[in-house]
């Protein structure tokens, strides 16, 4: 369509008259948009394509100043320059040109016109007039623009929702398209993983086996949906739920699989939460009754034995009157220890600035019989904190059982680093971190359950006394732990 | 100190404890098994103090606590049970009106002094 001027001076009379009767005929009915302007701008030819556009009969155009008609109304103007601007240039400058602009249509409302203009030359080479094509592509325009709306807004919705990551492979399992929550959610940059084989992702000792089941399953019944784990970067594991789907091609050929993982890691946090404080629950209850059943028949073995103690015994037989003695109130320690875990106690509240109560726990802590070894105390205490509402006999309790757990998890020595910060203006955080021997991963959902310990002494009581305290302050209590590098305890108790 | 104390435990070798407990101390405990007896006999006699256990087979303790308070407005209750120191049994027991408190976990020695001081305490303010 870009093609130069039209040497019409070329042709002979008769050729043009012969030019001209097959000429008005095609241009007249042609499905474009036809218009010839002479040098002043003055509308020459004008065919029924463009009249009926515009909604003006030939005769009101003919012979008009082209852009004063086409182009009333302030709305205009700038179509109207643009118009102007090409015009000139081809008159002018003898230059064929494309350009869009829209045009005021008779029904409405603009239309968008694809013009091609083209100079029309006399035999001296001088300018005539100026010949148009146009074509009315408001359909088409609206159609690509819709398609990029589209577009955009997925892109945006994808990228905007961080939970989700969407990925595509080919039909050889490798990675094509790795979307932008996967960034995130996998720790892999897209040049890293691109053309991959998606097994990466997996679990590596059952990769294949996972993989050719999802596969599968998506070729059998078009779909597959399930919750497993996949794997970051790092090595860690992620709880998703997985869904894929077939990619097909426009002609409905399978060229891959589309897979969209959510990061279901919070929803499973909340399901184990509940879970664990329903566990307690109950075994509170339980704890109660056995404390209740075995301190009865503890207080008649005690007060025997405290009524035997004044009779005259011989050393041997008092010997072993005082080891009794030693053992009931071993047993009497323990069911204590169980009814405080078991029972419900009323929180006496008061304002607490949580710093203060670790300087208290710390200084208890060098009464206590923690082992003899170096271990070096950091802290890192944010200042002027906002308080939180809280039962300071209890929180010092939890604080000094998280000190004395680190101490005992360093049996070599090391550091406990205690910070206190806030969190997002809403808890006060504090973090107790040892460099001591962590806790394996297996043992991490039972770490606050009543009666769990690892460590051979004590009752395994202390954390889910903790955890009791924590919960009726409406805080939560979080552990972070590797084996041989250390384990931290998180907790947060909100602001008043 | 030799009161006369009304001693309420569903268990009997507790209830001979206290029972032998007492005695050394010159007091002079009557025992009973239930709620139910304990208000029997206490229509019967007069006391200077019950000492009353909250978990009981039958009325619960804290019933038998109510009912006392509403028959025998100054005779004082001390409450004692398997359940140590539950703030929540603690705090109905106090406002049913009990002058006292004591966990079966506590040392032996300690239940007696503990008691004493409460009947102590309690026939001062009855006094006063």
């Amino acid at each position: 369509m870009n093609g130069g001027s039209i040497p019409l001076s070329r042709l002979s009379h008769y050729e043009h008259l012969k030019m001209d009767n097959i000429f008005s005929g095609v241009i007249e009915n042609a499905a474009v948009l036809v218009l010839y302007l002479d040098r002043n701008g003055k509308v020459a030819l004008c065919n029924k394509k463009t009249q009926s556009l515009v909604g003006l009969k030939s005769a009101d155009i003919l012979g008009k100043n082209w852009l004063k008609v086409l182009f009333r109304g302030s709305d205009n103007a700038m179509q109207r320059d643009m118009f102007k601007a090409v015009l000139d240039d081809a008159l002018t400058y003898k230059r064929a040109k494309d350009f869009e602009c829209h045009l005021l249509s008779d029904q409405g409302g603009f239309r968008l016109i694809f013009w091609n203009v083209a100079p029309v030359l006399d035999k001296l080479g001088q300018v005539q007039g100026s010949l148009f094509f146009g074509q009315d592509i408001t359909e088409v325009q609206e159609r690509k623009n819709s398609v990029k709306n589209i577009d955009d807004s997925l892109k945006n919705i994808i990228s905007s929702i961080d939970e989700y990551a969407l990925y595509v492979i080919n039909l050889d399992g490798l990675i094509t398209y790795f979307g932008m929550g996967c960034e995130k959610m996998f720790g892999y940059s897209k040049p890293q993983i691109i053309f991959k084989h998606v097994g990466i992702l997996h679990n590596v000792n059952k990769a294949d086996s996972e993989l050719s089941l999802i596969l599968e399953r998506v070729r059998l019944f078009g779909k597959y949906e399930s919750e497993l784990e996949l794997f970051t970067n790092s090595g860690l594991p992620i709880p998703v739920r997985l869904t894929v789907n077939q990619f097909l091609d426009a002609q409905g050929k399978l060229t891959g699989y589309v897979f969209i993982a959510k990061d279901i890691t919070q929803t499973k946090k909340l399901e184990y939460q509940v879970f664990q404080a329903e566990k307690l629950a109950a075994l509170g209850q339980l704890s109660a009754g056995m404390a209740h059943e075995i301190n009865n028949p503890l207080f008649v073995i005690s007060g025997r034995l405290e009524m035997l103690k004044q009779e005259e015994f011989t050393p041997k037989l008092k010997e072993t009157v005082n080891l009794i003695d030693s053992q009931v109130n071993r047993i009497r320690k323990l069911v204590d220890r169980i009814l405080k875990f078991a029972r419900k106690s009323t929180l006496t509240l008061e304002k607490i600035n949580i710093n203060e109560i670790i300087e208290m726990v710390l200084s208890l802590a060098h009464y206590n019989k923690l082992p003899s070894v170096k271990v070096e105390i950091e802290k890192s205490f944010q200042q002027n904190m906002p308080k939180v509402l809280g039962d300071a006999d209890q929180l010092q309790e939890v604080f000094l059982n998280m000190i004395i757990n680190a101490y005992q998890a360093m049996p070599e020595g090391g550091v406990i680093k205690i910070t206190t910060s806030n969190f997002q203006n809403l808890y006060t955080q504090v973090q107790i971190a040892d460099t001591g021997v962590g806790i394996p991963a297996a043992n991490f959902k039972d770490i606050f359950m009543p009666f769990f310990s690892t460590k051979g002494q004590g009752t395994g009581l202390g954390l889910s006394i903790c955890h009791n305290i924590i919960k009726n302050h409406n805080g939560s209590i979080e552990l972070e732990s590797r084996v041989n590098q250390g384990t931290t305890f998180t907790v947060k108790l909100p602001f008043i | 100190m030799n009161y006369k104390i009304l001693v309420v435990d569903d268990e009997a070798p507790v209830r001979d404890l206290l029972e032998d407990l007492f005695k050394k101390e010159n007091c002079l405990p009557i025992t009973c098994g239930s709620g139910e007896e304990a208000l029997a006999v206490l229509k019967e006699e007069a006391f200077d103090v019950v000492l009353l256990d909250i978990k009981l087979a039958g009325t619960s303790g804290l019933e038998v606590l109510k009912d006392i308070r509403e028959k025998y407005t100054n005779l004082p209750v001390v409450m004692i049970t398997g359940f140590g120191f539950d703030e929540e049994l603690i705090s109905k027991s106090k406002q049913f009106g009990c002058c006292g408190y004591i966990g079966k976990n506590m040392p032996v020695t300690e239940i007696v002094t503990t008691f004493k001081q409460f009947v102590k305490e309690a026939k001062t303010k009855g006094k006063a």
